[in-house]
């Protein structure tokens, strides 16, 4: 009797349960730390969940926000913050990284420690060090400013000037991780590739745009996808500068969740504000997927 | 044998099966707030278990002054007291904080986990007790008690005509000055003083700025805030005070601070912060940031502070200065409103009757024990609600605070909806500050959503009982 095909079908199965339980600890995780609470929100949407109901009310809650003039201006608001920032993180970060690359190992390692730090320093101590800077009587800004004859300016205080101020903090505490990934990245690019392109007498733009720029496209995708996320959502800085003023102009998505949910106590309508912004932020992603994904290896 | 084994694993199959329908009716049982109703029926099987001690949680903001610079410290030798005369009574407690507190129990309550007793104020737990998430408190109270408290401080503990929160101590909101300031610039008798009830009018209180900004230039004249809710009775009261109006009418059923005079103080307001007599950028600055200014010695005065506020500001001093309470000027010097800030206890009503009476004995012991009921009351540095409460401080701030309490108006925190209605106080103050309308069209649209809001909660609140 042949009992290769039986001996074959163990294997295959003995793989499968192996993988599926090195997968189970991390499944877990994800099933009740994520997949439970998306899925509870997306239900909780379609009721008047308040402190004192919990009624089944179908699309009325969404349909409240389409309606709600404050939320179309935190829409508009965080699109606005995430076209801004993405892209000054993703070309700030990446120049930065650039002239990092070319130094001796020992000033990599301090301008990793320097861009690094405000990445794992905490969002709430950086802004707070942040709002003493902006501070319109006090801050060293209207100092610098006054330096040059000009007035104070109450930078969290004006509609003008609340959501860019709010935007460069914003920036500081998000360009250390994609350096060093940048850093990582070009570190990882074998050199044999520019020496040939040095021999053929390529400029360091020509080697940059058809050598360096191709090769980093996995990591751009990551970077933006990852700054694109982290940048919806973004809310201690808002809390803590200027708790969505003034006059809503900094007000964004992710602060009208935690406004409805935890001041107002009106659960059904911060979910279906979470679902939106879930779907807005899927959609974006996986255009970005779409158009910037590469096959890139080395 | 074979026999034996059945019949054990039968015994322990069975105990399991039992200890496992117990599990899930006990899960049951301890359902929430939200779905009260039908599990309110089920509590009289868990009366009076006087086997073991009944465990209570209690939730506290910084009531009371922080012990040694500990906070909390004062709360633990307070349930220490507590458990010599109610060993049968385990009280767990939590600090938790002003900023993030409120959360937290929106979060608490929401989620079926709310604490047992709780020492707030009437804007939030009146809010409660008409989503029927309190019990009531009204076996706790004789004829007596009533008689000893006033009237307006029974309106705001009150909710469908039951009482909720358990009415301690108090204390009238008011502005406060660095008097040390106007002593420097020769100008103390700008200030009023002389006067037994301190009442001033609006051009005094000019007057009083423009000396602080021309003798004292390095000082901010006065400071006003619309960054975040934190405070809002400071703003709404000074300028109600400003326009001689209120911020709701009587009843709390509208909106009745958008006068033409209020209007034009809020104008006045804008134009004295380009004039330097208000600190700049105001819009983006919380009360907290204002009274850091005070208390830095960098404002001369703070419209938002109490002898509760003082008392507890006094350790945070970062200069050598003396404060001194004051009421808000009035347009045409008639007698200021003054809001008052109340602190009760109150428990919420987590379907064990058990807790509930446990609950009541600590109130009943925090509010009214012969040592410890005087010496909380003086660990929140405020007054005793109780007429029969007097003198319990050595202190001329303490003594004009009492003869303050006669200004003291129908505070509008208990209006329905009234959570949703400070959500737009401060951006239509901001519009007005940063010039996008006139005081009065800023007013009059808060007064339009305002209105709308307390309507249309009346009516759940009215659908709901």
């Amino acid at each position: 009797m042949d009992f290769t095909f039986f001996q074959k079908k163990q294997h295959i199965w003995r793989d499968w349960i192996a993988s599926y339980l090195f997968l189970l600890p991390a499944l877990a995780f994800f099933s009740v730390f994520v997949a439970y609470p998306m899925l509870k929100g997306i239900y909780i949407s379609f009721f008047s969940y308040t402190l004192r109901d919990f009624d089944f009310i179908g699309l009325e809650n969404y349909q409240t926000l389409f309606q709600d003039a404050t939320f179309g201006k935190s829409m508009w608001n965080t699109l606005l913050i995430v076209l801004i920032a993405v892209p000054v993180v993703v070309i700030f970060s990446l120049f930065v990284a650039m002239m990092i690359y070319k130094k001796s190992e020992g000033l990599r390692s301090l301008f990793r420690g320097v861009f690094y730090l405000p990445a794992v320093s905490s969002v709430v101590s950086i802004t707070v060090v942040w709002a003493s800077i902006y501070h319109s009587n006090y801050g060293i800004l209207n100092y610098i400013t006054s330096l040059f004859g000009m007035e104070p300016i109450s930078w969290l205080g004006d509609t003008r000037t609340a959501l860019l101020s709010i935007i460069v903090v914003l920036i500081t505490t998000s360009v250390g991780q994609p350096i060093i990934l940048y850093v990582a990245s070009l570190g990882n690019i074998p050199k044999s590739y520019i020496e040939a392109a040095q021999m053929d007498r390529a400029n360091s733009w020509q080697i940059f745009k058809n050598i360096l720029w191709p090769m980093l496209m996995p990591t751009n995708l990551y970077i933006i996808v990852i700054t694109t996320i982290n940048t919806f959502q973004v809310f201690a800085i808002i809390q803590l500068l200027t708790s969505g003023g003034p006059m809503y102009s900094t007000s964004t998505v992710m602060y009208g969740v935690y406004e409805q949910a935890f001041m107002l106590g009106n659960f059904g309508i911060a979910s279906a504000m979470g679902v939106i912004l879930a779907l807005v932020i899927g959609v974006i992603s996986f255009i970005q997927f779409k158009y910037l994904g590469s096959d890139v290896e080395y | 044998m074979i026999a034996v084994k059945k019949r054990i694993t039968g015994f322990v199959s069975l105990l399991l099966m039992v200890s496992m329908i117990a599990a899930c009716s006990s899960n049951q049982e301890s359902g929430g707030a939200n779905e009260n109703s039908g599990g309110k029926e089920d509590t009289s099987s868990k009366q009076e278990d006087t086997s073991k001690p009944v465990e209570i949680t209690w939730w506290n903001f910084p009531t009371y002054q922080a012990l040694d610079g500990e906070v909390g410290k004062y709360e633990k030798q307070l349930i220490e007291a507590f458990n010599q005369k109610h060993p049968d009574i385990k009280v767990n407690l939590e600090m938790i904080t002003f900023d993030g507190g409120p959360q937290k129990l929106n979060v608490a309550i929401a989620t079926n986990s709310a604490p047992d007793v709780i020492y707030d104020a009437p804007g939030r737990i009146i809010d409660w007790a008409k989503k029927d998430l309190l019990a009531p408190l009204d076996d706790m109270f004789t004829d007596e008690d009533k008689n000893d408290i006033a009237p307006a401080f029974w309106k705001q503990s009150m909710a469908n005509e039951k009482i909720y929160m358990y009415p301690i101590n108090t204390a009238p909101f008011m502005m406060a000055v660095n008097k040390t300031v106007f002593e420097k610039i020769g100008a103390l008798d700008l200030l009023p003083l002389d006067k037994p009830d301190r009442t001033w009018t609006f051009d005094e209180y000019k007057k009083a700025l423009e000396a602080v900004k021309e003798k004292a230039p390095d000082v901010i004249p006065s400071g006003f805030y619309a960054k975040s809710q934190a405070g809002d009775q400071g703003t709404r009261a000074y300028l109600a005070n400003l326009g001689v109006s209120r911020f709701l009418n009587e009843e709390g059923t509208s909106v009745a601070i958008n006068t033409k005079e209020t209007g034009a103080a809020l104008d006045w307001l804008v134009q004295a912060q380009k004039d330097g007599l208000v600190v700049s950028g105001s819009a983006s600055l919380a009360a907290a940031d204002v009274n850091d200014l005070f208390l830095q010695g960098k404002l001369a005065f703070s419209i938002n502070y109490s002898a509760v506020l003082r008392a507890q500001n006094a350790p945070l001093k970062q200069a050598e200065f003396e404060d001194v309470l004051l009421p808000y000027p009035t347009l045409d010097g008639s007698e200021p409103k003054l809001e008052p800030y109340l602190g009760g206890m109150a428990i919420f009503n987590n379907d064990d009757e058990a807790k509930i009476a446990a609950s009541k004995t600590f109130i009943d012991f925090v509010a009214n024990d012969p040592e410890w009921g005087k010496k909380s009351l003086i660990q929140t540095g405020g007054l005793s609600v109780r007429n029969s409460v007097t003198g319990l401080y050595d202190d001329p701030e303490y003594t004009y605070s009492e003869l303050a309490r006669k200004f003291v108006t129908d505070p509008p925190t208990i209006a329905d909806g009234y959570a949703e209605v400070r959500t737009f106080w401060f951006p239509e103050l901001q519009r007005a500050l940063l010039g996008s309308a006139t005081g009065e069209e800023a007013l009059n649209a808060f007064a339009t959503k305002a209105n709308d809001a307390i309507a249309k909660a009346k009516t759940a609140n009215t659908a709901a009982k």
